[in-house]
């Protein structure tokens, strides 16, 4: 039977949600494949309106094995997300110009579930979400339309069904997500391909983190347990470059750090974390990192070894996480502001963490002799003379440091005397290190801003530093910043303070040019604190997390359990919708004139005069007259005007004097209460 | 013709024991089944998938929307019983037809309060369901065809009434039987020239065409008759435009024998007598009915001709035939 055709209002609100599924996607997909879409679009559309006929067998032979060849040359390899989510797509968009029967509707259907889907796998922002949502509702509508009679031509009507029915589904999904006992993946999956890296990375040339200063993406967020540290103590290590490349005149990492094992929960602690001295209180926090597709994880100095089974601590007491971060990783942690770390030092590392080239930057060399003569062989002096030539001398703080050539600590220190943190970090270091004394690059973030509607620190890729430490005998490692000397508004203030016009001057428009404004300031943060919980709570409710969340609020509870409370709550709140369904009194199907009198009734019935089943209104009225005289007149007005409209042919559908008589009386009955 | 499992004896009795054969019937939970369609179960499926990639990705809105579907496969349950339930129906009457053509009954829907309903189906044939909307209006009149097989009373059994609506993952239905019969007149087989049986009246075959003086009954409406012969109000009554037939005289008086067919078997003679009496009932003749055991007075109009044809219908035919 050809004679079946699929429901106009079907295909309608059909072919509106396939292209808004596609379109996120459009940005990842090749360009053949996303043409290819759109013609399958187009020839549907034409179909729709008659204007066209559907393709021949050959042309869709044709078009299948465009596609084919589109994603192969497009992709390449196979081993990655993005093929399959294109072969998806390109299948979706295929199935449309062979849709003749319902069977076929609802294979388009099925696949439009599914696709939109995968949007979740690139992005699962809030509004992405409302975008996804939107999408299932209009592609529940074409379900609808489906089962509609073929008569049926209001894509309104049908649109609202299908937000109705996705409107209750919506406690009953609230439930499964909270309840459903979450479990690790059953097998790998590969994700996206070759992702660029984002944020510091392990090495540092000068202009590196200037480059980041210029952003204002998200790192991470640090939630605190009880009060935020000052902010000008937050310094959130990330990686520590131990090594001058002289070819490259970069300092990189140094293996070293991975001698003598790793600290990890579990395991045995390694001979150096008795070097390890904490003093005073802990400070607790969580932090919630953006994916940056590298290893490293950012804390406070000094911390203890990680709850988190896939985080090492290393001894150059940072974290190394054992998988690359690709999505959103949470983590808590425990830190020591104050600490005493590696008091002596072996000669070996001595050896590593003071090795300079001798035949690169001559005058620095000169300079650090000098200076180590007037300090006489003291480092602590030698730290602050150094310190006190980068306050006194003229040099700049910009985010737009010149390009340093060979020997470019001399350049730097010398002639340009322009530079960022990491300028400053990288020519003390290798100062320290010419007089002998064992110092290292540290790279990181610092700072942050803190939102008081989430209490949590923000930090952005614009917060990224490098500062140093230095090496004293019988003290250990401590932090020397050296841009506190020429720019201390940049760690008092944070970079805007101390940038002033060259902050985020590349970015077109950024909430956080804006951050001084009051009210934007205001909303900003609230969206801020919004997306901090959303995905804290939502996209980071994890198997972990929903133990510590219901043993929270549940007390000591298995798995078992969460899954017989789940059902229980289910289908109570299922039963409760459909009861609510079958019962609720409708006012549809009613002329505007009897909603209107059931308005007045209503009123009446707030008065505590419910009209009786089956009172006759002439009836009503005079029993509300004899009860309450003030509103007689009112009331009876009403029910003359309803009588003349409803009961007397010819009167208008709806009645505008019948409307003045129940506002009249509605002020009556308001004037009664007062 | 009627779906197979209404073939199974067991269930035939349960069903009449769980809704007993009444003229209108108000579905509620006990008429009510409900179970997910075929796409409904491919749909589980596609949710079952999503919840895997859920897991497989570790991705908490993708674990959101599957369970978003599942909810609506869940809720969608309930709208679907809802397109059922608390509906009406009611038997609207039946026309009589010949064998083999189809008999018409129809049937009225009837909603109560503010509840609306949605693409129901309904019809005695699976294969050949009517659709019915109740939104703005209360009550909708469905006129559905059964096949006839066999002259007799047919009563088509019990109808299906079913719905997919809204979303079509899940098919609720309902077998009612609406107590409805109606007759079926024996097939007629064209059996050459009316005997002309010498009459009984005197005057002869003079024959007065729209003649004034008696009325002597009704006919069906052909296109030429005088519009003023048009019995109006018995149009607005049931639809059948019928033209008044007035005579001055009885006109030929015909006897329809039994006996005219010899060596035929019953049911051929009755298909024979049918086809005369749809031929008299055309003109204004008389005509009467002769068979064994039986006899009609000649006479004319309507409800002789419906008259006749029943007892033709009817003869020897002690037992109802269920619609097969």
């Amino acid at each position: 039977m050809n004679i079946y055709q699929i429901p106009r209002n079907s295909l309608a609100w059909m072919l509106v949600a396939q292209a808004l599924v596609i379109l996120p996607h459009v940005e990842r997909l090749p360009v053949w494949t996303s043409l290819l879409c759109l013609l399958c679009g187009i020839w549907r559309v034409m179909v729709f309106t008659g204007r066209w006929s559907f393709p021949g067998k050959w042309t869709k032979v044709a078009f299948v094995i465009a596609g084919i060849a589109a994603l192969i040359v497009g992709y390449r390899s196979a081993m990655s997300l993005d093929p399959w989510v294109g072969l998806l797509i390109t299948m979706f968009a295929l199935k449309l110009l062979e849709m003749h029967d319902r069977r076929d509707a609802y294979v388009v259907v099925v696949l439009a579930y599914f696709v939109t889907l995968t949007q979740f796998l690139y992005d699962q922002t809030i509004p992405s979400t409302l975008y996804v949502y939107f999408t299932v509702i209009l592609i529940t509508a074409s379900l609808i339309g489906l089962n509609q009679t073929r008569t049926h031509s209001r894509p309104w009507y049908t649109f609202r069904r299908a937000s109705v029915i996705l409107a209750q589904s919506l406690p009953l999904m609230v439930i499964l997500f909270v309840l459903f006992p979450r479990i690790s993946p059953l097998w790998s999956v590969p994700l996206h391909q070759d992702q660029g890296v984002t944020g510091v990375t392990d090495v540092m040339r000068p202009g590196d983190i200037a480059l980041l200063g210029q952003s204002d993406e998200l790192a991470f967020r640090a939630t605190f347990e009880g009060d935020v540290p000052p902010i000008s103590l937050l310094y959130w290590r990330g990686l520590v470059l131990g090594r001058f490349d002289a070819e490259d005149e970069s300092w990189v990492h140094l293996q070293r750090s991975f001698f003598g094992g790793v600290y990890r929960k579990g395991n045995d602690a390694p001979a150096w974390t008795e070097q390890f001295e904490y003093i005073g209180a802990p400070t607790r926090y969580s932090v919630l990192m953006e994916p940056t597709n590298q290893n490293w994880v950012f804390s406070l100095s000094l911390p203890e070894p990680a709850n988190d089974e896939g985080m090492a601590l290393l001894r150059d007491y940072r974290f190394y996480a054992l998988a690359d971060i690709r999505s959103k990783k949470r983590y808590e942690l425990t830190s020591y502001l104050n600490y005493r770390v590696e008091p002596t030092l072996s000669n070996m590392d001595r050896y590593w963490y003071s090795l300079v080239p001798d035949d690169v930057n001559p005058r620095t060399h000169e300079l650090a002799a000098s200076l180590m003569q007037d300090a006489g062989g003291d480092a602590q002096a030698f730290v602050s003379r150094a310190l006190g030539l980068f306050n006194e001398q003229a040099f700049i703080y910009t985010l737009k440091p010149p390009v340093l050539g060979n020997n470019g600590v001399d350049e730097f220190l010398f002639e340009t005397r322009r530079g960022f943190c990491e300028h400053y970090a990288g020519a003390f270091v290798f100062l320290a290190r010419a007089a002998g004394i064992p110092a290292r690059v540290v790279v990181g973030y610092q700072g942050g801003e803190y939102n008081d509607v989430g209490n949590y620190v923000e930090v952005r890729q614009f917060d990224a530093h490098a500062w140093t430490e230095v090496w004293f005998e019988g003290e250990g490692w401590r932090r020397i910043d050296p841009t506190t000397a020429v720019a201390p508004d940049r760690i008092e203030s944070g970079l805007e303070v101390a940038l002033d016009e060259e902050f985020l001057s590349d970015v077109t428009l950024s909430w956080m040019k804006f951050r001084h404004t009051l009210i934007l300031s205001e909303i900003r943060l609230q969206l801020s604190a919004m997306v901090m919980y959303w995905d804290t709570f939502v996209i980071g409710y994890t198997p972990e997390m929903q133990m510590s969340v219901l043993s929270r609020y549940l007390g000591d509870i298995d798995k078992k359990e969460i899954g017989m409370l789940m059902l229980a709550l289910f289908f109570s709140v299922l039963a409760v919708i459909g009861l609510v369904m079958l019962l609720k009194r409708s006012t549809r199907g009613l002329t505007p004139v009897e909603k209107e009198y059931l308005r007045f009734c209503d009123m009446l019935a707030r008065q505590g005069m419910p009209r009786e089943m089956g009172e006759a209104p002439l009836d009503y009225a005079a029993r509300v007259g004899q009860a309450r005289s003030d509103l007689k007149d009112a009331a009876d007005k009403v029910t003359q005007r309803f009588i003349a409209a409803n009961y007397i042919d010819d009167a208008p559908e709806d009645d505008t004097e019948l409307r003045r008589a129940i506002r009249t009386f509605r002020l009556k009955t308001l004037g009664a209460n007062v | 013709m009627t779906s197979s499992v209404l073939r199974s004896d067991r269930f035939r009795r349960w069903l009449n024991q769980r809704m007993p054969p009444a003229n209108a019937i108000t579905l509620d939970q006990r008429k009510i089944f409900i179970l997910p369609t075929r796409q409904g179960l491919y749909f589980a499926l596609l949710v079952v998938f999503m919840v895997m990639a859920g897991i497989n990705y570790q991705n908490s809105l993708v674990f959101g929307l599957a369970f978003l579907l599942a909810s609506m496969f869940m809720v969608s349950i309930l709208h679907t019983f809802r397109n059922l339930s608390g509906l009406t129906i009611q038997a609207g009457g039946s026309k009589p037809a010949f064998a083999g053509e189809d008999a018409e009954f129809t049937v009225i829907l009837t909603r109560h309060g503010a509840r609306t309903y949605e693409a129901l189906q309904l019809g005695w044939n699976p294969e050949l369901l009517a659709d019915a909307d109740l939104i703005e209006n209360t009550d909708a009149r469905l006129r559905l065809f059964v096949q006839s097989q066999k002259r007799g009373l047919l009563n088509p059994g019990r109808m299906l009434v079913q719905t997919y609506y809204p979303v079509g993952l899940f098919r609720a239905w309902s077998w009612v039987d609406l107590d409805v019969s109606t007759v079926i007149y024996p097939s007629p087989v064209p059996a050459g020239p009316i005997p002309s049986v010498p009459s009984t009246s005197n005057e002869g075959d003079m024959m007065v065409r729209d003649g004034v003086e008696d009325f002597s009954g009704f006919r069906e409406y052909q296109p030429g008759d005088p519009l003023r012969h048009v019995a109006w109000k018995s149009y607005a009554r049931s639809d059948e435009l019928l033209t008044k037939e007035y005579s001055a005289f009885a006109d030929r008086r015909v006897w329809l024998e039994w006996e005219h067919f010899q060596g035929m078997d019953r049911e051929a003679r009755l298909s024979r007598l049918c086809y005369w009496v749809v031929q008299l009932a055309r003109g204004s003749d008389t005509y009467g009915l002769r068979l064994p055991g039986v006899e009609i007075e000649p006479d004319n109009g309507l409800e002789h001709r419906e008259r006749v044809l029943k007892t033709l219908a009817l003869f020897e035919q002690p037992t109802m035939s269920h619609a097969e």
